[in-house]
């Protein structure tokens, strides 16, 4: 995945697990607190059984509120404990987001990639629960149309976007990780896009901007 | 706009292509015959034929373009789609009582058996499909049937308040199945007794063409004569954004659909249908748009379901379909077999080739170009047959048919030049009529570096081997008259252009920006341009490349128009001068001896401005294009590993509008064909007929490590002042030259795709024990 990679050498493990439920039971649990694992049990329950058994008529769902700190806002916002930060962005906020992409939903494409802490992020990897108390900073936090950062300047200037579906997803892992290696290699900047994926094949202009950016700043 | 008084206009005749869903025919129609406007000399444009940034660019990099996935009015419901897990079934019982008791499920809804998947329908089941199914509580009586025929197809659809409680619904909603044998694989398909996968069989002849006995005769002439079999796999779209629909409508006698579509204007009629509505009173919008690749046009059975929904709940619902069922049902690229019997003579021409080509397109009848394409071959025969399987049915996909045939072809050619021991350019010339080839051959050979190739395929005692190839494609890329064009100049000196049109990521709205400002002597940002929507003028679907040979015509007419009528305007306040000599260039407006800045200029205008209308200019356009690729790669051979090092595509394009774009389109096209070549395949279980590979964990597509040095070369050499859709041929050639490079470098010929480590290891060890 696009983050954790920095300077260290191709072999340094991921620290994404792909295999999206175990995530959900393990971290999940872990991370959000004991008021929340009725809830998660709740559901998980009714996705294991539901397929055999008649689970009765009960909602499988109890909101709780969470306040997320999103482009230096705090702004609470009502979630499942199994709403992903992802969905939590895009469908629950107020006023919701749309720069983080839902693409595959399962840690493969790199279109959700949203900053926590400074680190990209699969946000559909990550439990919005999970995400309270961490500073989240999404593609619209990086810059506006107005006013573009140095990544999402270049990124225009050197057609490294057509659709532009997977585009949020390289800027904003791009804009962190020139902030780790302000002065990469091409074969850097590969390696820093490797959890991101273009099906339009952007890709030699999408390094060509990082590499343009990263002069620039 | 002003209407100049002319007298009858002479028509002529001429053939453009029509597209459905994706795949071209070619209908006559009757145009002006008749000057009208012309682009002028390729090299002589301010604006166009330069290196143009996208207009939609700031808003896309900074997340704030909307996509239909990222629409979320007030009250908005989440659709999700139930699949059949079997391939081949009859649904016996639905039972949706628990999924409705879930708190927040607003809707739920079942396919009838006319709601098929797009493409899998047939003739002879119309008959049985006439009839619905009953859904709903257990108890209602089970009347109709209703038949599944690939895992995957959708059954029920469902609206919920979240999309987590509509998962929640598709894992409650319980549904009976009396499963029904089935068939995935070519092979099996057409052996004796095998499953039918519709009444009439497996097999439907598609094509014959030319004569097999003079074939056959010809063979004796022939100094070598060869035999191969070539196959490619189902490859997937794979569009970042699925396909999907927001409708909204809450009652009352008007709906908006927002459409993940490569054509607004399909959407309209397909939704109104399932409203109940009338056409007029359906609003499609298509602001932005996360790839079709052929693949989305109408609004296919998850716009249906979303319709219906929407209906039933009274509420927007967004049905976008998970990554999953984009897989499962949103259509392929059918997969290919190619039988090919070749004879050839010592000095290299090909002269007589049978070719039987199956089109493997699922429920779907698959396409595939006739062999032998782009070559002259004196005698060939070729027949093109369907075979039919369990799977969901095969949608146009860049460039339908021709990637497959080109890679069987290219492949052939290849062996065939080995074979009589002839340089594989040298060969391909020889066979080849049209110059254009002969002349993008030497440019991409140039280019690669060609002489520097392996000599003797697998050669040298380093297990990384380097090797070069080359293949061919030929594309239409011809317009038709659909476009209808507005634009509109106001007083305060505001441009816009209106055209219902939509955007795919080609570079629609900036080439259509950028035409208007070059006829009115502005800067491309002092116009703005509006697409995406029916109700604005009329627009034709984006398939076959076919949209900017239709909508650039259209543009220009509506700038010329505009600036004739401007002119017209300003003719007092300058001397008099008449309207076709006046000058607009660098925002200001001369004539008679005068200038005025564009402001100026606009505030002589009538209170209500200017609005001139444009149509599509048969003569501002032109369709046929070449095409070729180089690839350099190099083979581990002690892992069977490839890796491209180069790819080198050359485009011939006629009027390039926006060079910056088009090289963009270029380098995706090869991307992609490196992925058809090396990484893209569907895998099936035969004894389940289950995909195995639904995702992109195991469906790989070119990532940022895959990525060679791209050299997108647009042929200038075309000097066609014309505009020729461009965006389906650079997909063609790059998969052959791949294939072919990999042989020449390690010495092993692949023959079916995609070219992984094992079937290179494979092919070393046969070799070695040769
Ligand atoms: S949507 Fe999160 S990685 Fe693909
Ligand atoms: S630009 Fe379309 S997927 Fe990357």
């Amino acid at each position: 995945m696009a983050d954790e990679q920095d300077k260290k050498p191709l072999k340094k493990k991921s620290n994404h697990d792909p295999g999206r439920r175990r995530f959900l039971k393990g971290v999940g649990i872990a991370g959000a607190g004991a008021a929340l694992v009725d809830h998660l049990t709740l559901s998980t329950d009714a996705k294991t059984e539901s397929a055999t058994a008649d689970t009765g008529a009960k909602p499988v769902t109890r909101n709780v509120n969470i306040i997320l700190d999103v482009n230096g806002q705090k702004r609470t916002v009502s979630v499942e404990p199994r709403t992903t930060l992802l969905n939590a962005l895009r469908n629950n906020l107020d006023k919701p987001l749309t720069g983080p992409k839902l693409v595959c939903d399962m840690g493969t494409c790199g279109a959700c990639t949203v900053l926590m802490d400074g680190k990209p992020v699969y946000s559909c990897l990550v439990l919005a629960v999970d995400a309270v108390g961490k500073k989240l900073t999404t593609v619209e936090g990086l810059g506006t149309p107005e006013s573009m950062n140095s990544v999402q300047a270049a990124f225009v200037e050197h057609d490294a976007l057509m659709c532009g579906f997977c585009t949020p997803g390289f800027v904003t892992t791009i804009s962190a990780y020139l902030k780790k290696n302000p002065n990469p290699t091409l074969e850097e900047v590969r390696e820093a896009c490797k959890g991101n994926f273009c099906r339009c094949g952007t890709y030699p202009r999408v390094f060509e901007a990082a590499l343009a950016a990263a002069k620039k700043s | 706009m002003q209407q100049q008084q002319a007298p009858p206009k002479k028509k002529k005749k001429i053939k453009v292509p029509k597209v459905i869903n994706g795949v071209e025919t070619m209908v006559e129609v009757e145009v002006d015959d008749e000057g009208g406007p012309v682009w002028g000399p390729n090299g002589k444009h301010a604006i166009l034929n330069h290196r143009l940034t996208r207009v939609d660019a700031p808003l896309k990099v900074s997340g704030a373009a909307e996509y239909t996935y990222d629409k979320n009015p007030p009250g908005l419901l989440y659709g999700r789609v139930v699949r059949s897990p079997y391939a081949h079934a009859r649904v016996i019982r639905i039972d949706t009582s628990a999924a409705q008791r879930i708190a927040g499920v607003k809707a739920i809804v079942g396919a009838t058996n006319e709601d098929v998947v797009e493409g899998s329908n047939r003739a002879a089941d119309v008959a049985e499909k006439k009839d619905n199914m009953d859904l709903g509580s257990a108890k209602a009586p089970q009347k109709k049937e209703r038949i599944v025929r690939f895992a995957g197809e959708p059954v029920v659809a469902v609206a919920a308040i979240t999309p987590e409680i509509a998962d929640d619904a598709v894992r409650a909603i319980k549904i009976e199945y009396e499963v029904l044998p089935h068939v995935v694989r070519a092979e099996d398909a057409i052996k004796e007794g095998a499953p039918k996968v519709y009444p009439d069989g497996n097999l439907e002849p598609k094509e014959k063409r030319g004569d097999a006995a003079k074939v056959e005769a010809s063979f004796k002439e022939a100094d070598v004569i060869f035999e191969a079999e070539y196959r490619t796999p189902i490859l997937h779209h794979s569009c970042l954004e699925t396909h999907g629909n927001l409708v909204d409508y809450r009652g009352g006698d008007s709906a908006t659909v927002y459409a993940s579509t490569q054509g607004t204007f399909t959407i309209p009629g397909d939704a109104a249908k399932e409203l109940g509505l009338k056409e007029s009173a359906v609003t499609a919008v298509v602001e932005h748009m996360g790839g079709g690749f052929g693949s989305k046009f109408g609004i296919g059975i998850e716009g249906k379901f979303a319709c219906q929904l929407s209906k039933q709940a009274k509420a927007p619902v967004k049905l976008m379909l998970t990554r999953k069922d984009e897989f499962l049902l949103a259509g392929n690229r059918s997969g290919s077999w190619q039988k090919f019997k070749a004879g050839v003579t010592r000095d290299g021409k090909v002269i007589a080739l049978l070719a039987t080509q199956y089109q493997l397109g699922g429920l779907g009848d698959g396409s595939q170009a006739g062999q032998p394409y782009i070559y002259t071959v004196p005698n060939f025969y070729r027949e093109r047959i369907s075979i039919h399987t369990n799977e969901d049915a095969s949608r146009a996909m860049r460039a339908p048919g021709h990637p497959q045939a080109s890679f069987g072809i290219e492949s052939l050619m290849d062996e065939l030049s080995y074979k009589v021991g002839i340089d594989p350019v040298e060969f391909r010339k020889k066979n080849l009529k049209d110059e254009v080839y002969h002349r993008q051959l030497d440019r991409g050979a140039r280019e690669i570096g060609w002489e520097r190739r392996n000599k003797t395929p697998g050669g040298g005692s380093n297990p990384l081997k380097r090797g070069m190839g080359c293949a061919i494609g030929t594309w239409g890329g011809g317009g038709g008259p659909q476009c209808k064009v507005e634009v509109g100049i106001a007083r305060d000196g505001s441009v816009s252009v209106a055209v219902g049109t939509q955007d795919l990521g080609t570079g629609t709205r900036t080439y259509t920006r950028a035409i208007v400002a070059e006829e009115l002597g502005l800067q491309i940002n002092d116009v703005v341009e509006h697409i995406g929507n029916s109700k604005l003028g009329a627009a034709n679907a984006s398939g076959g490349s076919t949209t900017t040979a239709s909508l650039a015509p259209a543009v220009k007419d509506a700038a010329v128009n505009a600036r004739l009528s401007i002119a017209e305007k300003l003719s007092p306040l300058l001397g008099g001068a008449k309207p076709e000599e006046i000058s607009f260039s660098q925002g200001r407006v001369a004539g008679g001896g005068k200038t005025l800045t564009w402001k100026q200029a606009c505030a002589a205008l009538p209170s209500a401005g200017i609005t001139a209308h444009g149509e599509w200019k048969s003569n501002l356009q032109s369709r046929g294009v070449h095409g070729v690729c180089f690839a350099e790669v190099e083979v581990d051979v002690e892992t069977g590993h490839t890796r491209a090092i180069k790819m080198v595509h050359v485009q011939d394009i006629g009027l390039p509008l926006n060079r910056l774009a088009i090289e963009s389109q270029i380098n995706g096209g090869m991307i992609q064909s490196l992925g058809m070549a090396l990484f893209e395949g569907r895998v099936m279980d035969a004894a389940l007929g289950l995909q195995l590979n639904p995702g992109f964990g195991d469906y790989k597509i070119p990532g940022s490590f895959e990525i060679p040095e791209l050299v997108p070369l647009i042929d200038d050499e075309d000097k066609r002042e014309a505009v020729i859709g461009v965006g389906e041929p650079s997909i063609i050639p790059a998969v052959g030259a791949v294939v072919n490079a990999v042989f020449n470098a390690c010495g092993v010929r692949v023959r079916e795709l995609p070219i992984t480590p094992d079937k290179i290891l494979m092919g070393l060890s046969d070799r070695r024990t040769v």
